[in-house]
C-alpha cells in the first residue's frame, strides 16, 4: 500500500485518495464508516484530475515468454 | 548480476515530453530480477506516465512490451512492429540494452529509463550490494574470496587503512558498511593463510580494467 | 640502519641515526594561493624541530600542494617532509612530481593512502587510488635504490633519493594486525613511521610492545604522534567525531578542570567589559596551558617506551604552541640538552 501511494505521489496525485481496509462481510457498520470517510476525503481533495480524461486501454500485445 | 534502478519519474517525463507515441520496453533478465525493468515494472511505469501526461493535458499513447534479453538482436527482433510504430523508445533495460536497441534500430531514439548502477549480489530480499568491479584481473585467490577492488572504498591491495574501526569502514557516514580488509584479515586467520598478507603487494595493473579503454573479447573457437 | 652511510642525508635521517629523541612538526597549507600564510607559520617552527611535515590535501579538502609548500619552506630555512597521498594522483603523476620535488631540494617523503574524497569538499571527483601507501613505498624505494621507474625502465641521470616514511594507526582495527602492517611498510621501504595522535597511552604502549617483540623497531624509526589540546570542545570532538582516534577521559577531565578557580562563563556575564575580557583571557590561557601540559606528559610517557625514536607534533592551526611543547619536553635541535654540544 505504501508503495502504491508513493507511485501516486510521484505522478502528482494525493496519496490519501487510495486506502486499503480489511473487513468481513458481517461488518456492515464498519463498512458504512469507511465509505463515509472516503467520501469525505474525496470531497476534501476535490475531483480526481483524471476524471474526465479519456480512458486509455493499453493496446493488447503478446508478451514473449 | 547487473543491478539497476529506475530513474525518477520526473526525469522520464522530461525525456518523453516531445514524443506522442512512446514504447516502454522491458527486459526479462537482470533488471527483472532486481525489480527495476521487468514486465511488471514496465506496466507500472506505463500507468504512471499515462496518468501524469493526462493530468498535464497531454495526449500521448504509451505502449508496453517486454523482451527476454535486450542485449541480443534476436530477442529485440520480436518487438520490431512496436518499435516501428513508436516515436520514442524508453528502455527499462540496463545501459547495454539501450545501446543494443540503438544499434539495431538506429532510426529511432532509445532513451534509458533506468540508471545502471553496479554488478552486485542480492544479499537479502530487497537489498543489493556491489561485489565486482570487472577489473579484468581477478585477485580473489589472494584474498580468499573477498574482493578488495570492489568492496574497499580505496581499492587497497595492502589494506586495511587506518580508518577501519571495529570492522566498519569509516568512509560511509552511516557507519554500517563492513571493512572488507578486516574481513579478509579474519578469514585469512581462520584459514591459516595470514603469512600471505604479510607480503607487500605491488600496485595493480589497471590495463585490463576500464582504465585501459573499452574492452573486447574475441573467441575464435566460437565464431561461425 | 646499521652502517655508517646515510641513505639520503637529510637532517631528519641524521638525527634519527644519531639516536636523539627526535621531534618533527607539521604545517597545514592554506585553502588559498596565499604565500604569506606559509611564511607566518614557518616562523613558529624554524629551528625547533628536525623537519616539518606538509599535509597533502588533508581530509580531501583542496589546499596548496605539499611540494610547492615544501619548496617554500626550503627557501625559508626549514627542512620539509612532503606528504603524498594515493588518492589524487596516479603513478605517472606521483613519479613526475617526485622527480621535481627532489630537484627542488626536498629529501623527506611520507607515503600515504589518503582520506577518502567523500570526507572533503569535492566528493564528486573521480577516485584515483592507482596504488596504495605500501605499493607507493615500493615504487619510490625502487626509484632510489634500483634507479628505475615503476614500469621497470631505468632512470638515466639523477634518481630521486627520498628518506621514506609512512603512517600507522595503533588505534585502528584489527588491533592485532596493526604491528604487522607497520612491518609491511618497513619491508616496502619505510625508514620511519609517524603514528596517529596518542591520547591513549596504555593502548599505545601495548602496540609498541608488540612492535618491539616482532623486531620492527629495528627496521624503522617509530615517531609517536602527539598534539596539544586547545579547548575542552576540541578534546570532546576528537574523542567522539574523529574515527581512529581514542581519547582517555582523563584528558577531557583535566581540560575541564583547567579553569578551576577562575570565574565561570555565567559569572563573566555579570562583569563589566574590561574585567570580563581579562577573565576570558585568563580562562583561555589556563585551558591552553593545560592542553600543552597534556601533550608534554604524553611525550614523556612515550619517551619511556622501547622502540619509540621520537615524536611527531601535530599542532594544526596552533603552530605557536610547538615551541612551548619542545621547550618543556626538552627535545628537538634547540632545547635537547644532548644536542647542545653537537
Amino acid at each position: 500500500m505504501n508503495y502504491a501511494k508513493k507511485l501516486l505521489a510521484q505522478v502528482g496525485l494525493e496519496p490519501e485518495r487510495l486506502e486499503m481496509f480489511f473487513l468481513s462481510s458481517a461488518e456492515g457498520a464498519h463498512f458504512a464508516e469507511i465509505a463515509t470517510e472516503m467520501t469525505e476525503r474525496a470531497r476534501r481533495l476535490g475531483p480526481n484530475p483524471l476524471k474526465n480524461t479519456k480512458t486509455v486501454e493499453p493496446p493488447k500485445m503478446e508478451v514473449e515468454a | 548480476m547487473i543491478v539497476a534502478e529506475q530513474k525518477p519519474l520526473d526525469e522520464i517525463k522530461g525525456m518523453i515530453a516531445d514524443a506522442e507515441k512512446v514504447l516502454i520496453l522491458g527486459c526479462g533478465t537482470c533488471v527483472t530480477v532486481c525489480f527495476a525493468g521487468g514486465e511488471k515494472e514496465v506496466s507500472i511505469l506505463a500507468s504512471q506516465l499515462r496518468m501524469a501526461t493526462q493530468m498535464a493535458g497531454q495526449d500521448k499513447e504509451i505502449r508496453e512490451f517486454t523482451v527476454q534479453r535486450q542485449c541480443e538482436y534476436e530477442y529485440n527482433e520480436l518487438a520490431v512492429e512496436h518499435v516501428r510504430d513508436a516515436d520514442l523508445v524508453v528502455s527499462l533495460a540496463c545501459g547495454i540494452g539501450v545501446q543494443t536497441m540503438t544499434e539495431q534500430f538506429p532510426e529511432k531514439r532509445t532513451v534509458p529509463g533506468l540508471n545502471t548502477t553496479f554488478l552486485g549480489q542480492p544479499t537479502e530480499q530487497g537489498v543489493w550490494v556491489e561485489r565486482c568491479q570487472a577489473c579484468g584481473d581477478c585477485v580473489l585467490e589472494l584474498t580468499n574470496g573477498l574482493c578488495p577492488v570492489a568492496r574497499c572504498a580505496k581499492s587497497l591491495l595492502n589494506g586495511p587503512c587506518g580508518g577501519s574501526q571495529r570492522g566498519i569502514c569509516e568512509v560511509y557516514a552511516e557507519r554500517e558498511t563492513p571493512c572488507v580488509w578486516h574481513e579478509i584479515y579474519e578469514r585469512a586467520k581462520t584459514l591459516g593463510r595470514l603469512d600471505k598478507l604479510l607480503e607487500p603487494q605491488p600496485a595493480k595493473s589497471w590495463k585490463t580494467s576500464r582504465d585501459g579503454g573499452q574492452r573486447k573479447i574475441v573467441r575464435e573457437d566460437l565464431r561461425l | 640502519m646499521s652502517d655508517n652511510t646515510y641513505l639520503v642525508g637529510s637532517n631528519l635521517e641524521k638525527a634519527l641515526k644519531a639516536g636523539y629523541f627526535v621531534a618533527t612538526g607539521e604545517l597545514g597549507p592554506p585553502q588559498s594561493a596565499d604565500r604569506s600564510v606559509i611564511e607566518h607559520k614557518a616562523g613558529f617552527l624554524r629551528g625547533i624541530v628536525e623537519a616539518v611535515n606538509i599535509t597533502d590535501n588533508q581530509t580531501a579538502v583542496v589546499r596548496m600542494s605539499s611540494i610547492s609548500v615544501g619548496s617554500m619552506l626550503l627557501q625559508l630555512g626549514l627542512e620539509p617532509t612532503i606528504q603524498m597521498t594515493a588518492r589524487d594522483r596516479n603513478r605517472i603523476a606521483i613519479q613526475s612530481d617526485l622527480l621535481g620535488a627532489y630537484a627542488l631540494g626536498i629529501r623527506n617523503l611520507l607515503c600515504l593512502t589518503g582520506d577518502h574524497q567523500t570526507f572533503g569538499n569535492h566528493p564528486m571527483s573521480k577516485n584515483v587510488h592507482d596504488m596504495d601507501s605500501i605499493s607507493m613505498l615500493q615504487m619510490v624505494r625502487d626509484m632510489r635504490d634500483g634507479k628505475k621507474f615503476q614500469c621497470g625502465d631505468p632512470i638515466k641521470g639523477q634518481e630521486p633519493r627520498f628518506f621514506l616514511g609512512a603512517a600507522a594507526n595503533p588505534f585502528a582495527d584489527p588491533f592485532e594486525f596493526r604491528p604487522y602492517r607497520l612491518g609491511k611498510k618497513a619491508k616496502a621501504g619505510a625508514s620511519f613511521i609517524q603514528t596517529q595522535i596518542v591520547f591513549n597511552v596504555p593502548k599505545f604502549a601495548d602496540f609498541m610492545q608488540r612492535v618491539v617483540d616482532l623486531g620492527f623497531h629495528e627496521e624503522c624509526y617509530v615517531l609517536a604522534g602527539v598534539a596539544p589540546i586547545r579547548s575542552v570542545g576540541a578534546a570532546k570532538y576528537m574523542a567522539t567525531k574523529v574515527p581512529g582516534m581514542e581519547v582517555d577521559p582523563e584528558y577531557i577531565d583535566r581540560m575541564t578542570k583547567a579553569t578551576k578557580g577562575l570565574p565561570s562563563p555565567k559569572e563573566i556575564e555579570t562583569m563589566d567589559p574590561k574585567e570580563a575580557a581579562q577573565v576570558k583571557k585568563a580562562r583561555k590561557e589556563a585551558t591552553e596551558n593545560e592542553g600543552i601540559q597534556i601533550c608534554v606528559d604524553v611525550i614523556s610517557e612515550c619517551r619511556k617506551m622501547p622502540g619509540v625514536a621520537g615524536v611527531h607534533i601535530m599542532a594544526i592551526e596552533w603552530e605557536e604552541a610547538v615551541d612551548e611543547i619542545v621547550k618543556q619536553a626538552k627535545i628537538g635541535p634547540k632545547y635537547d640538552p644532548a644536542r647542545q654540544n653537537a
